[in-house]
């Protein structure tokens, strides 16, 4: 026996065997911090379960979840596609001047068309005599910003506006895209920052010709903020700071969470110390919430169909409007959104960024 | 199971590989065989019976042929057996194929089957054959000990993607084996090199070729990328399965042959068959074409039994006419080959070209699916339809790709290996060759696995072959 021969054996032996030790005998980890996940867990076995080959597929998750050391060889690959071979993008996910970006390459025509159908669906199912403003904006991707400078592939917003436009003559249409720029999102997750938006709440409001003040207090969480790039980039992406914008207005504000039957608050200091610290903004994914505001200057609601972009923008508008309805159709029908919400006359705001336009199959 | 598969490599192959090493030399088979079950198994519940039947009757009939030799009795014996494995093969990989064709030409609307294929059914029935008609030739006894011709037939190293090893080439070797430490070593080497091969560049090219179907902005440059992209995906896919099979044949004391020498620097069509899935050629050599007449015959029945030989390479490939098509491209080019042979010896270079580009334009079809698509394809590689030169998206994949399209070429010549032999040459080069080789097998490994925590696996591209 060689010595050459024993060190490659007994090298990817003892590699193998210790990932087998591990994956048979260690405590399978439940959540992935880093993919904001539940990991696979070990399959019951079942003679149905076998024979239908379901047992095997789930094992194959189950051991592909439960590698050792998980999260650092999905960093290494990380570092493999970026040095090794040289790739712009890990998963579609890039990291340019510091943020961190999720590239999509092209608009999904049939997506696009999907969700402007679907906002023409809420029009003539509620709003054919509605007496307030019904309007509707796209929110770019920070993607959208970064790849002119970055060399990444893009879609261009207006397609989606243009889509929402041809469905929906009616509804007015609020730009934002030049009041934005890269410098506007958080580094290391999908969401702009809510302190940096004050003037597309404001152009927004104005749409509606309500005139915000605008006066708040910048306050800063206390929590290490890690986005949800920073997970999927795999990259040692640094932490940052989310501030949020409040006043008297916004601290006196009654925010009742429908989906879930409480009341809750505007800034939930439980949901900033989860998982995501982003939900923090209005308790973050819920299908239907309401902030009413008693020290509002008109009796005017607002009804907003929205995305997670949506939580940290609302509180903005709650100024000009005595109640807000946020309303999430990717979570809730919205066939039975006229149980809680009146929309004879409130003032209506369809707003999406282009991620959730361009994968639009999400909505009910 | 995939090799290239955490389950496989982490769970799976440690504890059959312990077993096995554990186990006395006369158990060694049936540790074999039974992990092979296991492994067919775990993809495919319910047809591990089929494979249990035909290794049975495999069993049953080379016993019959081998005592019949000589007489009568031996020729039915040997038609009855292969008609059954090949009615197998028949009705569960071409039955819906035959009856969409027969309602076509009819009118008719039988109902389709929907069978699901076996995984492997062409490799092990094709292993099968070779056995019964080395037997009936008198070239090796049948086995009779049934488990070593299960295990023979089952081997999990190369039962899903071949090579398609034969009976009398491994004959000696089911009963008498050496395992030693040079021959674990240099499987697990051959092994992880074949892993790598096919997660590292096979995948991500193969990942590509996906963007390009997905694209709605193609350019005669994406196109162009497409059809490099698959050829390599395949070829890298194809030769790492062969790799991963030749290399846990090591580990367990087999020697299979090679299936695979550097296929893309062939000058000629025939020199590319004679270094791509050398296996399955040598197949058709030995049990059609030469028993058809081969090359000793008159030019029409030359010419008859290539085109056999390369319809029936085509459908065992897949059931669809761009398989069909791409069998039948060979056999024409093989034949033009032929009638042209000094104008291709005079080319230096534009052989090689001509060589890529028919490879090229042979997988484009391959991968096609339907003849339409297949046409569209090559139409786009030059511009049909008026689609523009280049395209933002293909610019960009060209650019995120660069490397791996050079590792990828280069990988494809026996570049590297020419250059590790040439280190090799002098004593210390040596001695850096075999001192990096752990440092490169665990590496390897390392990344592999790297890439299989990353992402979901992607299904082999052989395995309903």
């Amino acid at each position: 026996m060689k010595f050459k021969n024993f060190i490659v054996v007994a090298a990817s032996s003892v590699m193998v065997l210790a990932v087998s030790a591990w994956l048979f005998f260690g405590t399978p980890a439940e959540f992935s911090f880093s993919e904001r996940r539940e990991l696979v867990q070990m399959p019951e076995f079942s003679l149905s379960s076998f024979k239908s080959g379901k047992f095997m597929t789930d094992f194959d998750k189950f051991s592909t979840d439960q590698l050792p050391l998980r999260d650092t060889l999905r960093t290494l690959k990380a570092y493999a596609a970026k040095y090794l071979f040289a790739q712009t993008d890990n998963n579609d996910i890039y990291v340019y001047n510091g943020y961190a970006a999720k590239m999509e390459a092209a608009e999904n025509e049939e997506s696009a068309e999907n969700a402007a159908q679907k906002i023409k669906q809420i029009r003539d199912l509620y709003l054919k005599d509605n007496t307030g403003r019904v309007m509707f904006s796209v929110i770019p991707d920070k993607n959208c910003y970064l790849a002119e400078k970055s060399g990444h592939l893009t879609v261009n917003p207006e397609f989606f506006a243009d889509k929402i436009a041809q469905a929906n003559p009616e509804i007015g249409y609020i730009d934002i895209s030049d009041l934005l720029d890269e410098t506007d999102f958080y580094f290391t997750d999908t969401h702009w920052r809510q302190e940096k938006i004050t003037d597309v709440a404001g152009r927004i409001a104005e749409s509606f010709g309500i005139t915000l003040s605008a006066e708040y207090e910048q306050k800063t969480l206390d929590i290490p903020f890690y986005g949800v790039y920073s997970g999927q980039s795999a990259l040692p992406l640094d932490a940052e700071e989310i501030h949020y914008l409040t006043n008297d207005v916004l601290e006196n504000c009654r925010v009742f969470d429908y989906q879930n039957n409480k009341e809750t608050a505007v800034y939930d200091m439980e949901k900033a110390g989860g998982k995501d610290p982003y939900e923090m903004f209005l308790s973050g994914p819920i299908s239907l919430v309401t902030i009413e505001n008693p020290n509002a200057s008109t009796d005017r609601e607002l009804v907003i169909f929205r995305d997670s972009f949506g939580s940290s923008l609302a509180p903005l508008l709650a100024e000009g409007y005595a109640k807000i309805t946020l309303a999430d159709t990717r979570y809730i029908q919205p066939q039975i959104l006229g149980k809680w919400i009146d929309f004879s006359r409130c003032d209506v705001l369809f707003i999406y960024s282009t991620l959730i336009l361009n994968s639009s199959e999400m909505f009910k | 199971m995939l090799f290239s598969s955490v389950t496989f490599l982490y769970c799976f192959l440690p504890v059959v590989l312990i077993m096995y090493y554990i186990a006395p030399g006369i158990m060694k088979n049936a540790v074999l065989l039974i992990s092979s079950l296991f492994f067919y198994a775990w993809g495919e519940p319910l047809y591990v019976i089929l494979m249990v039947a035909s290794i049975l009757i495999g069993y049953v009939s080379g016993i019959l042929i081998e005592k019949t030799r000589g007489t009568k009795a031996a020729k039915p014996v040997l038609a009855v057996s292969l008609a059954i494995n090949i009615g197998l093969l028949g009705y569960f990989k071409y039955s819906d194929f035959f009856i969409e064709n027969f309602n076509a030409a009819t009118g008719l609307s039988v109902p389709m089957l929907n069978i699901a294929l076996p995984i492997g059914i062409s490799f092990y029935t094709f292993q099968l054959i070779s056995y019964l008609i080395d037997v009936y030739r008198g070239d090796v006894p049948s086995q009779k000990n049934p488990v070593s011709l299960g295990a023979y037939i089952s081997m999990f190293p190369q039962l899903i993607a071949g090579p398609i090893v034969r009976y009398s080439h491994i004959n000696d070797q089911l009963s008498n084996r050496k395992i030693s430490f040079e021959g674990i070593a240099d499987g697990v080497t051959r092994f992880a090199i074949g892993l790598g091969k096919k997660i590292l560049l096979a995948n991500q090219l193969g990942e590509l070729c996906d963007i390009f179907r997905q694209s709605s902005d193609k350019a005669v440059l994406f196109y162009w990328m497409y059809g490099v992209a698959y050829a390599l995906h395949v070829y890298f896919d194809f030769s790492g399965y062969s790799d991963m099979a030749i290399g846990l044949g090591k580990m367990l004391g087999f020697d299979f042959c090679e299936n695979f020498n550097y296929p893309f620097i062939s000058k000629s069509v025939a020199e590319f068959w004679r270094r791509w899935h050398i296996s399955l050629g040598s197949w058709f050599r030995d049990y059609v074409y030469i028993p058809l007449g081969g090359n000793r015959v008159s030019k029409p029945r030359w010419i008859f039994n290539i085109l056999v030989v390369w319809m029936l390479t085509g459908l065992w490939h897949g059931a669809a006419w761009t398989f069909v098509v791409w069998g039948l491209l060979f056999a024409a080019l093989l034949v033009a080959e032929k009638i042209a042979a000094p104008l291709l010896k005079k080319m230096k270079i534009l052989n090689h070209v001509y060589v890529i580009f028919v490879i090229l334009i042979s997988f484009i079809i391959f991968n096609a699916s339907d003849l339409s698509q297949a046409a569209s394809d090559i139409a786009g590689l030059f511009g049909a339809g008026g689609i523009p030169a280049v395209s933002p998206e293909s610019l960009y994949y060209l650019r995120s790709y660069a490397v791996l399209f050079v590792l990828g070429i280069i990988g494809s010549t026996p570049a590297v290996k020419s250059l590790i032999l040439k280190v090799k040459e002098n004593k210390i080069g040596e001695k850096i060759v075999y001192a990096a080789r752990p440092f490169a097998v665990i590496a390897l490994l390392l990344l592999v696995t790297a890439y299989l925590a990353d992402g979901s696996f992607n299904p082999f591209l052989y395995f309903r072959f």
